[in-house]
């Protein structure tokens, strides 16, 4: 795998359901080997573009490449490169965690089940008991086992985190964190929380309305943006397409900035953004800005 | 991919299997004694007979075991329950569960998927069907010789049944595609199965090919005033017409027969004075196997139709 090689590639990617569009104009280039974090509110698309980059679901307009094949086309070798983990873990329920791994070595061509049956021991999930009987957390952790054990290059996991307890969500994080240290694969995960996300991820595709608001590294990201405050001045993100949100209060204003590095003018002051507040501003920006970046 | 399927769907498989040994038992039971009446076999006695024996067995059978042909009536649910409890899971659960996603970024394309589980579940249907028709059938070797256009005799034997089950397979399966969840594919399976089945059989099943009409005149002193279909033949009705030809309704002819026992002279007589013809409408026995091969046919297209729409929404990807 070299160091340029995208993951993910959408280019003007849209889907439809009847007349709503889930998702339109999604132009994508994720890189390789990364953790990559989808970031947005409820109905944002983003289970919409998971699907998508799996296969599951196919555009209504656009493309989409996994590692340069199309997984739209369902063949064997796109589907074996990627691994997927769907909202609320779904397996089946009165299969045995045996039953699962028998079903996982069944129906891939690569399957390690080796793999999985060391995760599963490390986490003391037991092999006989059915899947409908354990909890919440485990039945994550064989859904993430059983993913990882086809040894993806791509792991797409929806809203992992979402229906797990703080401490199942750790133990859940270190697995995921454990298996790219030790193998190296992609990871795009979808999450409507913001926070922690820093330590987790190192790139970041921030979706609203069904366009992507922004994306980068993270740590470019943080480099290009920063919080200017002066004077009150009458500026806004209408005015300055390098303005991304202005809070106006009597005396001055707060302008978070997409400048790259120039020159203050006398009276501002500048600060460093951080994360959570700049997904947010590119969250609580209209539709139509959003066009025009 | 077979263990999958197997695991997956074996619990009902196996009721299904439970099911269809206990009516197979249950119609040995009661038929043994029937299959006793002829000892020399039934195909032997097909009516009109001479045979004493075979005389003696057909009255035994008509006046001890009338409860046989309902009895065996209640079994056109079977079909229905093989097809249904084995289509409507098929994509409903895994919709129902959310299980399709994990299905479906296996290394198995979906359409391969679905082609395994069709085939695995169509063939487990229409295997089945076969085990039952083969019970109904031989149970029904002295009832046979009342006739077989009857709701056992037509639809339960033969392959008819087998495409009953497919064509139940077919709607429970896309109803579980369309709905998202098995139990209201059940219910849809049986309101459309129930509807489809009765409008062929009431309807279209007696025009699959023109009836005979036979028209007469009363012979004078006959005995018999009405035409009478012979035993294994499917008779549509019978009357009485004018002269012209023209049918009259059963209550008119009810109403001729009074007056024609009414009047005093010999029945057939006075009728054949007052111009008064019979006439009956027929299909000869020997279209029998003809008409289920159409029948089949039907049922076995309107599955086919129904699993065509339901793999072009799976390819589509509209799930």
């Amino acid at each position: 795998m070299t160091g340029n090689e995208q993951a993910l590639a959408t280019e003007g990617l849209g889907k439809r359901y009847g007349k709503k569009w889930a998702l339109r104009g999604c132009t994508l280039a994720l890189p390789a080997g990364k953790v990559i974090a989808l970031v947005g509110p409820n109905g944002a698309g983003k289970t919409t573009l998971l699907r998508m980059a799996v296969g599951l679901v196919a555009p209504t307009v656009g493309t989409v490449e996994v590692f340069g094949q199309s997984p739209t086309e369902n063949s064997p070798q796109a589907l074996s490169r990627v691994g997927f983990l769907a909202q609320d873990h779904p397996l089946y329920r009165h299969f045995t965690v045996a039953d699962l791994l028998r079903f996982g070595r069944s129906c891939n061509v690569r399957f390690d089940e080796g793999l999985a049956l060391k995760r599963l021991s490390q986490l003391d999930i037991p092999l006989n008991r059915r899947a409908g009987a354990l909890s919440g957390g485990q039945q994550a952790q064989v859904a993430l086992a059983l993913a990882l054990a086809k040894r993806p290059d791509l792991l797409v996991l929806d809203e992992p985190l979402a229906s797990l307890d703080p401490l199942a969500r750790l133990e859940f994080q270190q697995t995921l964190m454990g298996a790219v240290a030790a193998d190296g694969v992609t990871v795009l995960f979808s999450s409507h929380v913001v926070h922690e996300l820093k330590q987790v991820c190192d790139h970041l595709v921030v979706l609203n309305h069904g366009h992507v608001a922004v994306q980068g590294d993270i740590d470019d990201l943080l480099g290009q943006h920063r919080l200017l405050t002066g004077p009150r001045v009458e500026t806004g993100p209408r005015k300055s397409g390098s303005v991304i949100e202005a809070n106006h209060a009597d005396r001055h204003s707060t302008l978070l900035v997409r400048d790259g590095r120039t020159a203050l003018l006398p009276g501002w002051q500048e600060q460093p953004v951080a994360l959570e507040e700049l997904v947010l501003a590119y969250l609580r920006r209209g539709i139509d800005q959003e066009a025009t970046v | 991919m077979t263990w999958l399927i197997w695991r997956q769907h074996r619990a009902e498989a196996l009721a299904l299997v439970v099911l269809i040994a206990a009516i197979g038992a249950a119609l040995v039971i009661v038929g043994q004694p029937m299959h006793d009446l002829f000892p020399n076999g039934a195909s032997r006695c097909v009516p009109p007979t001479t045979d004493r024996a075979c005389i003696v067995g057909l009255a035994t059978l008509q006046q001890s075991y009338d409860f046989a042909a309902p009895m065996l009536a209640l079994l056109n649910f079977v079909p229905l329950a093989i097809g249904a409890f084995l289509g409507a899971p098929l994509l409903a659960r895994e919709l129902e569960l959310g299980t399709w996603q994990l299905a479906w970024t296996q290394a198995v394309p979906r359409m391969r998927w679905l082609a395994a589980k069709l085939v695995a579940l169509a063939g487990l249907t229409v295997a089945l069907g076969a085990a039952f028709t083969g019970a109904v059938a031989w149970f029904r070797q002295p009832l046979d010789l009342f006739g077989r256009f009857d709701i056992t005799g037509f639809d339960l034997s033969g392959i008819v049944p087998m495409a009953y089950g497919l064509f139940a397979f077919a709607i429970a399966a896309l109803a579980g595609a369309l709905l998202r969840r098995s139990l209201p594919a059940y219910a849809t399976a049986i309101v459309v199965f129930v509807t489809v089945r009765i409008a062929v059989a009431t309807w279209l099943r007696p025009q699959f090919r023109a009836p005979i009409t036979l028209t007469q005149e009363i012979p004078p002193g006959s005995r018999e005033l009405r035409l009478a279909a012979k035993p294994l033949d499917w008779n549509l009705g019978e009357g009485f017409a004018d002269a012209s030809g023209k049918h009259f309704s059963e209550l008119s002819s009810t109403i001729w027969e009074h007056k024609a026992t009414d009047a005093g002279i010999d029945p057939a007589t006075y009728l054949h004075e007052h111009g008064i013809l019979r006439w009956i409408t027929y299909h000869p026995a020997d279209r029998l196997a003809g008409f289920q091969l159409i029948e089949s046919t039907l049922y076995v297209g309107l599955a086919a139709l129904l699993l065509a729409l339901l793999v072009w929404r799976v390819k589509r990807r509209a799930l």
